[in-house]
């Protein structure tokens, strides 16, 4: 699934360890959620989109579904 | 609370050390009580050094996730389906073992009832899963 989660992070300059940190998870998945490698769970997704203050919809991509 | 206390065990780094030492006990009780103290000493030996090795690895996602405190979300996910794939193949030699057997006029025991069980505990899972989720 596409999102904004590289865009996101990048114009907060936040390496992907500090957002790893920040969500409780490991910097791996944050690079495989950024490369659409892994898609996130709710809580996760819902947990990214919090931190960064946009809606779920806004940060992730559902037209390939 | 119970689920939280359970993470917080199985994302230490100490999990899996902990669980090879445990497993190495076990066994060392199980071998002396069959007569074999000296086995079971190398096989604890071994199982405690496996596990010690494993604590003083380094970091890498693998080992880190193997061990516990490299666990999250997606690491759950990749321990979910290496566990299918390793049950998949263990039913693929299950089979052949069975077949194998049967070919050369034997009983085929004991890989009936193992392949029973794997059958059983599948349908089980199934309906425990379906009944849950």
């Amino acid at each position: 699934m596409k999102n904004k989660v590289r865009v996101l992070r990048m114009e907060r300059n936040l390496a992907q360890g500090q957002l790893a940190d920040a969500m409780g998870v490991s910097r791996q998945t944050i690079n495989s959620i950024e490369n659409d490698r892994y898609t996130p769970s709710l809580p996760l997704a819902i947990a990214l989109a919090r931190y960064f203050g946009v809606a779920v919809e806004e940060m992730f991509d559902d037209q390939d579904l | 609370m119970i689920r939280i206390c359970s993470r917080q065990i199985t994302r230490s780094k100490w999990f899996l050390p902990g669980f090879f030492l445990f497993g190495g006990l076990v066994v060392f009780g199980a071998l002396w009580i069959g007569g074999h103290p000296g086995t079971g000493a190398v096989s604890l030996a071994l199982m405690a050094g496996s596990g010690l090795l494993i604590l003083l690895a380094g970091r890498s996602e693998t080992i880190r996730g193997l061990r516990g405190d490299g666990r999250d979300e997606r690491f759950a996910q990749i321990d979910l389906r290496a566990t299918a794939a390793a049950g998949s193949v263990l039913i693929l030699a299950l089979i052949a073992a069975w077949l194998t057997q049967i070919a050369s006029g034997h009983t085929g025991r004991p890989y009936d009832w193992l392949l029973a069980v794997a059958g059983v505990a599948y349908i089980l899972a199934v309906t425990f899963f379906r009944w849950r989720g």
